[in-house]
């Protein structure tokens, strides 16, 4: 065994703990659908707490986390905590996390949480796996399967942390469904005050005004339409834009139109984009290259239109509708126009 | 000024993949590797920094002998030198493994530096924890997603994008740092050909005789994580239903097809 790695007694960690992310004096869901998750792995591990860290947050957000799973609720208290700073946000929760002694410790995969989640498993001499996309518990040796995606999306691998506690794990939103809302459930708030040594400050923050503002990410949509080389042009997106508000969803790209200029590159879709997992995806005039395929096989439903019948695209759609996009589109948009009026 | 940008001579994504069946983990000996794609921003990052304050940029990544190719580009590209972190010890390692041996190199290599580098993440992976692991080792301030940076003093002065929020951070740290570069926010310059057909002066191989850590503590065996099984990943079946012929009917069938799936609402179509 690693000589750097202290020894530890892992009957003495107990409980599957989360960290809940805050966005101003909100939680922010991805935490919640870790307490879901929580619940049912504490569950199959004997009844075991189930426990949640938030940084300098009220009362009311750590009732709201009882409400969705959480039986202790740590608050961490200090005036100096009260902006989000990665090493030393990373250190107290860490210090919280040494002193109660979770087996489980989850993270929501948030760009913040990405950036939390591997310095905390470093301070507490323990691994970490990215990006689950399913989680379970072996009962007999309490050793957590962190399930996830790798080599391009190709192969799931099923990863354990057995000489470790706790066992960590980041996990991106909307992974897990969000469990309901009980106001019956009864838990308990601690308050731990953590003293921080200052070595980053926040000068500034603003949010940025982007160009298609009007349109939701595409990682967070129901439907997304997204366009490939196939549009010959910029304005292509706007007929898909169309489409994507009637259909209540978003617009995004492959890396083909990205390059080209007529989308900015937090649409792009794809392995070296976005992975999405939307109800409806429409792929138009895409024309289906691996990586592309990659980060779209999680939707559940695709639609392609393409031109050429064997793109490779169709081969990968439920429907593979045949045609161009500039016909049909727009007759398609009038028929729907038809069926709301 | 000091620079370490740390990269990952990555397998490429046209390769064949190839996982060893005993350890679950990618077989990265005997393939042809590149340097990840999302590094060339923070080689940019870092060179642009050099040639404002001056000093050196030194590369460092942890991989079989083929990663020489991976470090030869980026000394192309501007690099001072490069330094590759080669061991059979370090074979199958997970991110604590390798941010352990790249923060020791760093230690021992390069003791006196002020900013280390690292791509948002990497393209086989996607893990984006050697960033904070190797903070961690060094006991320094970090950051991610930074875009724009400038030296005052000891501090760094990092603009950063939080992309899920659509935020801009303005953040100071002290140095030495670790940032991560936001990937596709910088414009790699060319790799010449002159300067990367020289490459190998500019190199070199250090393997664990020369940094002498704990066995148990690299590659497979100190690796806290562990890969106990592997799947093909399943995904949905699709239907492949060919719908073609007049635009008008084919509008048609897709408009049924949309209602079906229920995504055509009131609600929507009412903006």
């Amino acid at each position: 065994m690693c000589s750097l790695w202290p020894p530890i007694d892992k009957s003495l960690y107990n409980g599957v703990w989360v960290y809940l992310e805050r966005d101003g004096h909100k939680l922010k869901d991805v935490g919640l659908e870790l307490l879901g998750k929580a619940r049912e792995l504490a569950a199959k591990l004997g009844g075991v707490e189930v426990g949640a860290v938030l940084v300098a947050a009220g009362r009311e957000l750590a009732q709201e986390a009882i409400y969705h799973g959480a039986d202790r609720v740590v608050l961490i208290e200090n005036p100096e905590l009260e902006t989000y700073t990665p090493v030393e946000y990373a250190k107290a929760i860490a210090t919280v996390v040494q002193k109660y002694k979770p087996e489980i410790f989850l993270i929501g995969a948030t760009k913040r949480g990405r950036e939390l989640a591997a310095y905390i498993a470093n301070s507490l001499t323990t691994g970490i796996t990215a990006d689950c996309t399913a989680l379970d518990v072996e009962p007999q040796t309490r050793d957590l399967h962190q399930i996830r995606p790798t080599f391009g999306g190709t192969q799931l691998a099923i990863i354990k942390t057995p000489h470790r506690r706790p066992q960590m794990a980041s996990v991106r939103p909307g992974v897990f469904p969000k469990p309901p809302r009980d106001v019956g459930r009864v838990g308990e708030i601690v308050v731990e005050r953590v003293e921080v040594e200052r070595k980053t400050r926040l000068l500034a923050r603003e949010r940025r005004v982007e160009i298609d503002v009007d349109l939701p990410p595409v990682e967070s949509s129901e439907v997304v339409v997204a366009g490939g080389r196939g549009l010959g042009s910029g304005e292509g997106f706007k007929l898909l834009a169309e489409l994507a508000k009637l259909l209540g969803g978003t617009v995004g790209a492959s890396l083909m139109a990205v390059r080209a200029g007529w989308v900015p590159h937090s649409r792009q879709i794809g392995q070296t984009g976005k992975t999405i997992r939307p109800k409806v995806y429409i792929a138009v005039g895409v024309s289906g290259a691996i990586q592309h395929i990659m980060g779209v096989m999680e939707s559940k439903t695709i639609i392609a239109i393409n031109p050429d019948p064997n793109a490779p695209i169709m081969k990968n759609a439920d429907y593979a509708v045949v045609g161009d996009y500039k016909e049909i589109i727009p007759a398609l948009l009038e028929e729907l126009r038809k069926y709301l009026s | 000024m000091k620079f370490v940008v740390l990269t990952k001579a990555a397998v490429p994504l046209s390769s064949a993949i190839r996982i060893d069946p005993k350890t679950g983990t990618l077989v990265r000996e005997g393939v042809p590797l590149t340097a990840n794609v999302w590094d060339r921003d923070a080689v940019e990052f870092a060179l642009e920094m050099r040639d404002r304050y001056g000093g050196e940029v030194v590369a460092i990544s942890m991989a079989p002998p083929t990663g020489i190719l991976a470090l030869e580009s980026l000394i192309g590209m501007g690099v001072d030198r490069a330094i590759l972190a080669s061991d059979r010890a370090f074979a199958g390692a997970d991110t604590w493994a390798t941010a352990h041996v790249l923060a020791k190199t760093i230690e021992k290599y390069v003791p006196d530096f002020d900013l280390v580098v690292t791509g948002e993440e990497t393209i086989d992976s996607t893990t984006a924890h050697i960033g904070a692991q190797t903070a961690s080792w060094l006991g320094v301030p970090y950051l991610y997603y930074v875009y724009n940076a400038e030296v005052r003093g000891r501090t760094l002065i990092a603009k950063r994008f939080l992309e899920d929020e659509g935020v801009d951070e303005v953040y100071e740290l002290k140095m030495p740092a670790v940032i991560s570069v936001l990937r596709s926010s910088q414009i790699p310059r060319e790799v010449k050909l002159s300067r990367k057909l020289t490459a190998r002066e500019h190199l070199q191989i250090v393997d664990n005789s020369k940094l002498g850590l704990d066995q148990d503590c690299v590659g497979l065996r100190g690796s806290p994580t562990m890969v106990v099984g592997m799947s093909p990943a399943a995904y949905p079946p699709r239907k492949r239903i060919v719908i073609s012929g007049a635009p008008g009917e084919v509008a048609k069938k897709v408009a049924e097809v949309l209602r079906e799936l229920g995504v055509v609402c009131a609600v929507s179509g009412l903006q």
